[in-house]
């Protein structure tokens, strides 16, 4: 049939079809070669380059962060002196010269050439404990206030706001 | 279009096979290309590479069909593992080549109407050309069928297996498209 022969070549040729198949096969496909680019793969390289220079980068630092510490004075200590006791402080008659006054000071080995305070009279001490407790106070209100804000940053309610008011009153 | 996976890749582990299942070959050279073997695309370009030339002989000017060719299979390579159904190869080059004749003729459209050197270049040439441009002035399923099946020398079933049209459309369209060009063929003979 010539319906065959133009669906799938088979059967009796259709003249026609056979004229046109050999004028326009002057126009087929010729083969051309194709020229894919060379590599497909992304390249790693910078990244890996990037990330060596930081990994060096940081081992340096802490090698010049550990030898430096080595080069320098011992760590500090911490000399525990005996504080006077509340009771003793409510009787400043009963406190002798040689009374040293109670008190736990972290001395830095390192700052030895500073001068050592004189013993502090009666007023003056009462004085520098006043202010440590204003200080300690005004430390305990800036905690809370910096937890109170970072709860709220994290869109979390206070677990116990009331509880917790005795702290900062 | 069938073959066995074994055919293709011929490596001994292939051939120990004593039952191999039918794999349409797009899909193993899909594959193939996907894990990192160019010379599989390679297959695939002589293997689609008619059927490209045909989609873009029926749409735009000849001149410029070979260098689309190229940038198509080119644009696939980069895309490849975009594609889904490895065994819808065909089909999905295909419509990247209708699409690119499209965006062919909106790119003439914005800078220069497509110009007489192209329109020249064809106008010189035999009763070819003249019956390519018959071929093209038809509804767009038929000129692209008869392109193929006349110009390209594929065959109905080739046709629909290539394209993913089913076979009864292919006949339908070939049947139609041969029938209006036949009518065109003698009235310009007539004239």
């Amino acid at each position: 049939m010539k319906d065959d022969y133009l669906w799938d070549k088979t059967g009796q040729p259709d003249l026609e079809i056979q004229e046109l198949e050999e004028i326009l096969g002057k126009l087929r496909y010729q083969p051309r070669p194709l020229d894919l680019p060379v590599s497909r793969q992304r390249s790693y390289f910078p990244l890996l380059a990037i990330a060596a220079s930081v990994l060096l980068a940081l081992l340096a630092a802490g090698v010049w962060l550990r030898v430096r510490n080595q080069s320098a004075p011992q760590p500090q200590q911490a000399e525990v002196i005996p504080a006077p006791s509340p009771v003793e402080e409510k009787k400043p008659e009963q406190i002798t010269s040689k009374v040293v006054p109670q008190e736990v000071v972290a001395v830095n080995h390192r700052h030895r050439h500073r001068p050592v305070p004189a013993a502090l009279s009666k007023q003056e001490r009462e004085e520098a404990l006043l202010a440590k407790q204003q200080l300690m106070m005004a430390l305990r209100l800036t905690t809370e206030k910096l937890s109170l804000v970072h709860r709220k940053t994290q869109n979390t309610t206070p677990a116990n706001q009331i509880k917790n008011q005795h702290r900062v009153g | 279009m069938y073959a066995t996976a074994d055919m293709l890749l011929m490596t001994p582990e292939a051939h120990a096979i004593e039952e191999p299942q039918e794999i349409a070959v797009e899909v193993v050279l899909v594959r193939a290309v996907l894990d990192g073997n160019r010379d599989c695309f390679a297959r695939l370009y002589d293997l689609y590479a008619p059927l490209v030339h045909g989609i873009l002989l029926a749409r735009v000017p000849r001149a410029e069909v070979d260098d689309l060719v190229q940038d198509i299979f080119l644009h696939a390579y980069k895309k490849l593992h975009t594609l889904r159904d490895s065994a819808a190869f065909g089909p999905w080059i295909a419509m990247i080549a209708r699409n690119r004749a499209v965006d062919f003729h909106r790119r003439s459209r914005e800078t220069v109407e497509i110009n007489d050197d192209l329109r020249g270049s064809e106008a010189h040439d035999s009763r070819a050309a003249e019956i390519l441009e018959l071929i093209r002035s038809l509804p767009e399923a038929y000129r692209e069928t008869l392109v193929l099946r006349l110009v390209e020398g594929m065959t109905g079933p080739e046709i629909a297996a290539r394209t993913g049209l089913t076979p009864a459309s292919v006949r339908v369209n070939l049947h139609r498209g041969m029938k209006q060009l036949r009518e065109k063929l003698g009235f310009m003979e007539g004239l």
